[in-house]
């Protein structure tokens, strides 16, 4: 081998050895850069891990505390998984048995539960819905049940989900309540009736009684003594009281038909001059009104009642040589306070609740039928009021109401 | 420039013509590497620049040629290196014409550093191809090697015209028909 050559191969493997060195530390930092990424990456994989083991248990723990009952189940409707409550409501112990959803719809409920399985396909959710179910331990329940579509990352729907409740109890007492309620109408009603009718019917025999009590008197006035015609009188004067209760009766039965109320406007000032061309009222009483009255909303009849039998009470109960009736009224937002306030008899205090009572009447008046103010009270509260009252006895009376705007 | 470039040049440098030629051509080039290369270095272009203008210079060859002949030899370390991504084309026309938006996509996830010519499709049908070739490097000799070679390797013949869009061919067209 020549010189040359020699140098030229010395040249070439110095040129070898020194590549080899260089890809030598090359591979070096790349392992090195190999070995610090697995790091991090290990790392973030354990970090992902433990939030994931974190996140699957509290979802454990949601689906297991639930106290409603959660079906999971596949896009065929299989069910995947339930809960506690699910198991304990069904019956099916999800995964030892195997069940399709549409073995526990009710018969009568399967178009109704299609309709709705339908709309969780297209929007994703469906809530409120209810219907029955079969029951492996129960037999039919009413359910109602909100379910969402559950997607994969790819956001392609792969089962759903449901929160099931038993409402059976609570449907068997709103049924209840519903029946009772009904009831309870249905013998007002009767009740209303039937004060209606008896009142009816008593008057008729009460005219004939007057009637014949009047001839009595007629035709015997020249053979009645003195004691005779004052009995007769007390006879009339009694039997005019009966009519008046009765009257009263039949007022009072008629408040009840709150379906036949109009709701107008009515001038409270116009209510009160009717009244005064109503009822007589003695010269020495005035009424005064503190102010002018509001035009509220309400039935024209009702209202005039109110302040008719309390304005009336108030002139029978009257004792002063000048009488004042006062009535005035305050804006309360949501309702009107009215005042009617009088000089009269007063009322001690023990009698406050009894007076709205029905058939109760303080004193001997003869025009007093102890219906009067249960009226008012009924009135009242058709529109949502109050009444109560201040009275100091031998000094007068304030009666104080609300009516509802 | 990865050193792969370098080493396979310097080994079919040494096959057609010898280590002496080698050895001339590193000794006349003032290289910062010294010429010692490996495969997973990277080095400056101009010690390519450099080594095949000696060369050219010692063998009369033009360098365009010899880039020809290095570009043919190298579709052989490719295919060598990468079958699967060859595997995946039905024919040369549709290798040719998914470089740009197939093959250097792979090229940067290996790569990230690497500094790629585009080939821009101008026109194309079955037989046909039209593409621009951009590149600073004005290697477009090497890529006609390259295509070459993807010709013989789905055994089929093409007539590749290379037309300058700049003269320092930075900018060529080339207009590949399928015989």
């Amino acid at each position: 081998m020549s010189t040359t050559n020699l140098e030229i191969l010395q040249r070439a493997l110095l040129r070898e050895k020194k590549a080899r060195k260089a890809a030598e530390n090359i591979l070096e930092d790349k392992s090195r850069e190999l070995y610090s990424i697995t790091q991090q990456l290990k790392e973030a994989n354990e970090k992902l891990q433990s939030g994931l083991t974190e996140k699957t248990s509290e979802l454990q723990g949601v689906f297991d505390n639930l106290v409603d009952a959660y079906v999971l189940m596949d896009l065929g409707g299989n069910v995947i998984k339930l809960n506690e409550a699910a198991k304990e409501l069904f019956g099916y112990d999800v995964p030892k048995e195997t069940v399709n959803v549409v073995r526990l719809i009710y018969k009568e409920d399967f178009n109704y539960a299609m309709l709705s399985f339908n709309l969780l396909i297209e929007t994703g959710s469906f809530s409120d819905y209810i219907a029955r179910v079969y029951t492996k331990s129960k037999g039919v329940r009413w359910v109602h049940i909100n379910a969402s579509i559950i997607k994969n990352s790819k956001n392609k729907p792969i089962g759903a989900q449901g929160i099931v409740k038993d409402i059976t109890d609570q449907r068997a007492i709103e049924e209840q309540n519903k029946k009772l309620v009904q009831d309870l109408e249905k013998s007002n009603e009767e009740l209303a009736e039937y004060a209606h009718i008896v009142s009816h019917d008593l008057k008729s025999p009460l005219r004939s009684i007057n009637a014949l009590v009047n001839w009595l008197r007629e035709d015997y006035k020249n053979v009645l003594d003195d004691t005779g015609l004052e009995n007769i009188k007390l006879i009339e004067q009694t039997l005019e009281k009966m009519e008046h209760l009765i009257n009263g009766i039949l007022n009072y039965s008629s408040v009840n038909n709150i379906g036949i109320l109009k709701n107008e406007n009515v001038d409270i000032n116009s209510i009160i001059k009717e009244i005064e061309n109503t009822i007589f009222i003695p010269k020495y009483i005035k009424i005064i009104k503190k102010q002018n009255l509001p035009i509220i909303k309400g039935d024209k009849t009702r209202l005039q009642q109110l302040f008719q039998n309390i304005i009336s009470n108030a002139v029978n109960y009257i004792d002063k040589e000048i009488g004042i009736i006062q009535i005035s009224f305050e804006d309360k937002s949501t309702h009107y306070l009215f005042e009617i306030k009088d000089n009269g008899v007063g009322i001690e205090k023990e009698y406050f609740d009894k007076i709205f009572k029905i058939f109760q009447s303080l004193g001997n008046n003869k025009n007093s039928t102890g219906i009067g103010l249960s009226i008012v009270k009924k009135i009242i509260e058709i529109y949502d009021g109050e009444i109560w009252l201040e009275s100091e006895p031998k000094i007068g009376t304030s009666f104080f109401f609300t009516l509802k705007k | 420039m990865k050193g792969i470039v370098f080493t396979e040049f310097l080994e079919l440098v040494e096959e057609k013509f010898g280590l002496e030629t080698v050895d001339k051509i590193i000794n006349a080039s003032n290289l910062p590497s010294g010429g010692a290369y490996t495969a997973i270095g990277t080095y400056d272009f101009a010690e390519m620049l450099s080594l095949l203008s000696h060369l050219s210079d010692h063998t009369s060859i033009s360098i365009d040629d010899l880039l020809l002949v290095y570009g043919e030899h190298f579709f052989s370390v490719l295919a060598r290196s990468y079958p699967q991504l060859i595997e995946k084309y039905k024919g040369p026309i549709e290798l040719l014409s998914s470089i740009e938006n197939h093959i250097h996509v792979e090229v940067r996830k290996i790569y990230p550093d690497a500094e790629l010519p585009t080939f821009e499709i101008v026109e194309k049908t079955d037989k046909a191809l039209i593409m621009i070739y951009k590149s600073s490097r004005a290697m477009s000799s090497f890529g006609l090697g390259l295509m070459n070679k993807t010709f013989n390797h789905y055994n089929a013949n093409a007539t590749i015209l290379l037309d300058k869009i700049k003269a320092d061919g930075t900018e060529v067209k080339f207009s590949i028909t399928k015989n």
